[in-house]
C-alpha cells in the first residue's frame, strides 16, 4: 500500500444544479520517500489539490489516506509550504519557526526549542537574518523562512505548493538546489506543485500532469529515470532530460489546445504585425549564439 | 566610526519622529545633520514657517476683530487677554497650593514660614501703600484733566436744559391760554390737541438733545485714561497679594491643623486640672465631657486638609482621570466583545441590533440614565466604601493615596460611565472588523500547526487585529474626551466641562477669557491624547504602519 493516497477524490463548489467541479476522480498514490511533482496550468485546481492533501479542504467524494489512515484535518505530519509564504508578519523569522516547533513538539524545553529553531534557520542559510521581520526580507528569504518553518515540524510528507513560482530565476535555482540538498540528506516524501517543466524534471522522481479545469484530473504520469544527484549544469546535455522536457511540454501544450477547443471562448485572430526594428546598426562582433538559445529551448 | 554613531543618532531620531507622528520635525533634524541643506531649508520654509505665519495671521485677525464684537459678557477677549487669564489662573492655583501647605506645616518649619510670610507682608504693605498713593495721584491729575474736559460739556448741558425749560414753560402758557379760549367758546378744540401733540414732539426732541451730551459725559467718566487704569491695576495686584499674605498668616497662626490640635489639647489639659479640682459632682461630669470633646476635636484636626477651591489645573487633572477611567471601561468591554463578534457570526448577529440602536444615542441621554441607575447604588455617597477608600488620605494608615486629590464622587462615576458608553462603539466595531478580516492564509497556518484555541487567539488573532483595534481605540479616546466635557458641564462633575459651565454662569469680567482658555486647554489635551494613541498604534502595526496609515 502506498504512503499517501488519493482515492477517486472529487471536489466541487456551489449548490446542486449549479455545481462547479474543480477536481474530479483523482487517483494518486505516492510511495514513501518519493519526490512527486504535479504540473499544471495556473487556475487549474493545483492549490485545491494541495489543500486536499494537507487536510485543509475535505473532499466532496472519495478519500484521502495517509499511511492507511483517512485524513480528516491538517496536521504537522503533512508540512504544507504555502505559495505566498504565509509568515506571520508580527513575528521575526526565528519566532515564526519557534511557533511551529512549539506546536509540533510541545514537550521540548525552552533551550531545546531555541536549538531546534537555530538549526533549521541555519539549514536554510538565514542565520544572519533570524531576528528580522518578514517585511524586512526579500522574496527568496521569506520563502526560505517558510521552508525552515515547514521543515521544523519534522513532517513525514512535505507538501510544496508552487514554492518557487513567485521568485526570480536566479533565486529560484538557488532554492531548488537547497530543497534538493535537504531532501537528499534527509529523505522524506515530497509532493510539489509547479508550473515549471524544467523544475519538475530537475527535482522529481515522477511527474504527473493535471489536466485543464474545470473538472481537472490527473493524466498519465512521466517517470524521471535519471540518477541523483542531478547537476543542473550538465543536465542540458542529458538525452533523457531533453526527451522528458519536450514530451511533457508537448503534452501540456496539447492539453491547453484541447481545452481551448472544448471551451467556448472565441479566439480573436491577431493581426499579423511585426515590430519595427529600431536597433542601431551593430558595431563589433555579434553574439549570435545568445539569440539562438530560445529556439533550442523550445 | 564617528560617522556611523552620528548616523545612528540621526536615524534613531528620524524614526522616533516618524513613529510619534511629528513629521514636521523631520527637515530640521536632517538639516542639523547636514543632509541636503538646500532642500531642508526649503521644506522648513514650506512646512514649518508658512504654517506658523498662518497661525500668527489668525491670531492677528482675532486680536483685531475680537474687541469689535460687543456681547452681553463684554467684548470678545483678545489672545493677550486669554493669556492674562491663564496667568491669573496659574497665580490662583499657586496661592491655593501655598495655603494648603500652610494649613499642614508644623513645628519649627511653621515658625520659619510664618516669619518669612510676615516679612513679605510688611514689604508688600509698604509697596501697596506707595502704589495706592501713586495711583491716587495719577487719578487726581487725571480727574483734573477730565474735569477740564467735562466743564464745557456740563456748561452746554446746563444751558440746553435751561433753554428747554424756558421753551416748555412758554408752550405750557400757550396751551393754557388756548384752553381758556376753548372754554370761552372762541377757538376750535382740535387746535388744542394739535398743540399738545406738537408739545410732546418738541419735548422728546429736547430730551434727545440732552441725552447726547449726557452720554458723552458718562462715556468720559466711565472710561478713565489708560495710565489711570494701569496704576489702578498695579495697585490692585499688590493689594491682592497683601490680602493673600494676610490670609496666609491667618492660616499659619490660627487655622493650621497642628495649631488647632495643640489648642484643643491645651483646652483638654485645662479641663483636666479643673476636673481634679472640682468639688461639685455636676461640674466634674461637665469637665469630663469637655475633655472628651476636646480630645476628639484634637484627633479630628490632625488629619484635616485645607478645603481647596477648584482651579483649572485641578479640573484638568480630574477630567483626565475621568476620561481614562471611562476609556478603560470602554476598552475592557469593547475588546473582548469585539473579539467574540469577529470570531463568531452568530454572536455578531446577536449584538448587531444592540450596537445599531445604542450607538447613535446622545451622550446627554446616557448621562441622565446613568445618573438614575448608578445613583441608586450610592444612596449615601459620603459613607459608601468605594468613595471612602478612594478619598482616604492614607491607605491602611500609612500608604499615601495618590488618588485622594481627585475627590471622587458619584458625579465623576456618571461622567466616566457616559464616556465609556459613547467610546465603546468605535473600539467594538473596529475590533470585530480586525478579528473577522484576518488573512485566510494565517488561519491556514494555524490549522496546519494545529494551534489550540488559546494559542490561536493570542498568537494569531490578536496580533493580527491589533492595528485595527488600536485604530478603534484612538477614535474611542477622541470621542470620549469630547463627550466628557459635555457630560461634566451637564452633571456638574468637577472637570474642565464644569469649569466652562461655572464661568458661563458666574459672568465675571474674566469669564469669557476663561472659557476661551478652557477651549484651548481641551484642544491641546485632546491633541496629545490622539498623539499618544497614534504612537501606540504605530508600535503595534507590523508592516511599517501602511496597514493603518
Amino acid at each position: 500500500m502506498s504512503f499517501l493516497e488519493l482515492d477517486r477524490v472529487s471536489v466541487g463548489f456551489g449548490p446542486a444544479g449549479n455545481r462547479t467541479e474543480v477536481l474530479s476522480d483523482i487517483n494518486l498514490s505516492v510511495e514513501e520517500n518519493e519526490f512527486v511533482a504535479v504540473i499544471g496550468f495556473s487556475g487549474g485546481g493545483k492549490s485545491t489539490l494541495m489543500n486536499l492533501l494537507s487536510g485543509l479542504l475535505p473532499p466532496s467524494s472519495g478519500e484521502v489516506r495517509m499511511a492507511g489512515n483517512k485524513v480528516r484535518e491538517p496536521g504537522p505530519d503533512r508540512g504544507l509550504m504555502f505559495q505566498n509564504y504565509s509568515l506571520l508578519p508580527w513575528l521575526s523569522v526565528e519566532e515564526n519557526v519557534a511557533l511551529a516547533v512549539k506546536s509540533a513538539f510541545p514537550k521540548l524545553s525552552k533551550s531545546e526549542v531555541t536549538d531546534k529553531v537555530k538549526h533549521f534557520v541555519k539549514m536554510v542559510k538565514l542565520d544572519h537574518a533570524g531576528d528580522r521581520k518578514p517585511h524586512e526580507l526579500s522574496g527568496g528569504m521569506r520563502q526560505r523562512a517558510s521552508l525552515a518553518r515547514t521543515l521544523s515540524l519534522d513532517p513525514k510528507v512535505l507538501l510544496l505548493d508552487e514554492p518557487l513560482s513567485a521568485l526570480d530565476a536566479l533565486t529560484r535555482s538557488e532554492l531548488q538546489d537547497q530543497i534538493l540538498n535537504i531532501w537528499e540528506t534527509d529523505r522524506r516524501t515530497v509532493v510539489m506543485i509547479t508550473n515549471d517543466v524544467d523544475e519538475a524534471v530537475l527535482m522529481a522522481d515522477r511527474i504527473i500532469p493535471l489536466t485543464m479545469g474545470p473538472a481537472a484530473t490527473l493524466a498519465e504520469e512521466f517517470v524521471v529515470n535519471m540518477a541523483r544527484p542531478r547537476d543542473r549544469h550538465t543536465l542540458n546535455d542529458h538525452p533523457e532530460y531533453m526527451r522528458l522536457k519536450s514530451e511533457i511540454t508537448r503534452f501540456m501544450m496539447h492539453l491547453n489546445k484541447e481545452s481551448k477547443e472544448l471551451g467556448t471562448t472565441k479566439v480573436v485572430p491577431m493581426p499579423d504585425i511585426r515590430p519595427k526594428d529600431f536597433s542601431p546598426p551593430s558595431i563589433g562582433p555579434r553574439f549570435s549564439h545568445k539569440s539562438k538559445q530560445p529556439t533550442s529551448a523550445a | 566610526m564617528a560617522d556611523s554613531i552620528k548616523d545612528k543618532i540621526k536615524y534613531g531620531l528620524l524614526k522616533g519622529i516618524d513613529v510619534s507622528g511629528f513629521k514636521v520635525l523631520d527637515p530640521p533634524v536632517r538639516l542639523a545633520f547636514g543632509e541636503e541643506p538646500r532642500k531642508q531649508v526649503g521644506d522648513i520654509a514650506k512646512y514649518m514657517i508658512l504654517p506658523i505665519l498662518f497661525v500668527l495671521a489668525c491670531l492677528g485677525i482675532w486680536t483685531v476683530m475680537g474687541p469689535n464684537h460687543k456681547t452681553k459678557s463684554g467684548e470678545v477677549p483678545t489672545p493677550a487677554k486669554v493669556w492674562t487669564a491663564y496667568e491669573d489662573n496659574a497665580r490662583f492655583d499657586e496661592r491655593q497650593q501655598e495655603k494648603a501647605a500652610d494649613f499642614i506645616v508644623e513645628g519649627a518649619e511653621r515658625e520659619a514660614v510664618l516669619t518669612a510670610t510676615t516679612e513679605e507682608l510688611a514689604r508688600l504693605e509698604a509697596e501697596a501703600a506707595t502704589l495706592a498713593e501713586a495711583s491716587d495721584a495719577v487719578a487726581a491729575t487725571a480727574k483734573e484733566e477730565t474735569e477740564a474736559l467735562l466743564a464745557p460739556l456740563r456748561a452746554r448741558l446746563d444751558a440746553l436744559k435751561a433753554e428747554h425749560e424756558a421753551a416748555e414753560d412758554r408752550r405750557e402758557a400757550e396751551m393754557n391760554a388756548l384752553a381758556a379760549e376753548i372754554v370761552a367758546g372762541q377757538a376750535q378744540p382740535s387746535a388744542l390737541v394739535d398743540l399738545v401733540r406738537e408739545n410732546e414732539i418738541l419735548e422728546d426732541e429736547a430730551n434727545d438733545a440732552e441725552d447726547v451730551i449726557e452720554t458723552q459725559i458718562k462715556d468720559i467718566l466711565s472710561d478713565p485714561p489708560a495710565e489711570v487704569k494701569a496704576a489702578q491695576m498695579a495697585a490692585n495686584r499688590v493689594a491682592d497679594e497683601v490680602q493673600h499674605y494676610k490670609k496666609r498668616i491667618d492660616i499659619l497662626t490660627k487655622e493650621n491643623r497642628n495649631v488647632k490640635e495643640a489648642e484643643y489639647l491645651a483646652k483638654a489639659e485645662e479641663d483636666r486640672a479643673q476636673l481634679v479640682a472640682a468639688e461639685d459632682p455636676k461640674k466634674a461630669v461637665r469637665e469630663a465631657k469637655s475633655i472628651a470633646r476636646n480630645a476628639e476635636r484634637a484627633e479630628d484636626s490632625k488629619t484635616q486638609t485645607y478645603p481647596r477651591t477648584a482651579t483649572i489645573f485641578w479640573q484638568t487633572k480630574r477630567s483626565l482621570a475621568t476620561v481614562f477611567v471611562g476609556f478603560g471601561l470602554a476598552a475592557a468591554l469593547a475588546i473582548p466583545l469585539g473579539i467574540m463578534c469577529g470570531l463568531n457570526r452568530i454572536f455578531m448577529a446577536c449584538l448587531t441590533p444592540i450596537i445599531s440602536i445604542f450607538r447613535p444615542v446622545s451622550p446627554v441621554v446616557w448621562l441622565l440614565i446613568f445618573q438614575i441607575i448608578i445613583g441608586a447604588f450610592f444612596p449615601d455617597p459620603e459613607k459608601h466604601p468605594l468613595f471612602v477608600t478612594l478619598n482616604d488620605e492614607k491607605w491602611f494608615g500609612w500608604i499615601g493615596n495618590p488618588l485622594a486629590f481627585l475627590q471622587t464622587n458619584p458625579a465623576m462615576i456618571f461622567s466616566a460611565c457616559t464616556v465609556a458608553m459613547c467610546a465603546l462603539w468605535p473600539a467594538l466595531v473596529n475590533t470585530a472588523l480586525g478579528v473577522s478580516s484576518i488573512d485566510k492564509d494565517h488561519m491556514n497556518v494555524a490549522k496546519v500547526l494545529r494551534l489550540g484555541f488559546w494559542s490561536r487567539l493570542f498568537k494569531i488573532i490578536i496580533p493580527s487585529s491589533l492595528p485595527l483595534v488600536f485604530a478603534g481605540l484612538r477614535i474611542s479616546l477622541g470621542v470620549g474626551w469630547m463627550v466628557l466635557i459635555a457630560a461634566e458641564a451637564l452633571s456638574s462633575s468637577d472637570g474642565l466641562g464644569k469649569f466652562v459651565w461655572d464661568e458661563y454662569q458666574n459672568g465675571s469680567s474674566q469669564s469669557f477669557a476663561n472659557i476661551i482658555l478652557a477651549c484651548f486647554v481641551v484642544g491641546i489635551i485632546g491633541f496629545f491624547l490622539d498623539r499618544i494613541m497614534i504612537f501606540l498604534q504605530r508600535l503595534v502595526s507590523f508592516d511599517d504602519g501602511s496597514a493603518t496609515a
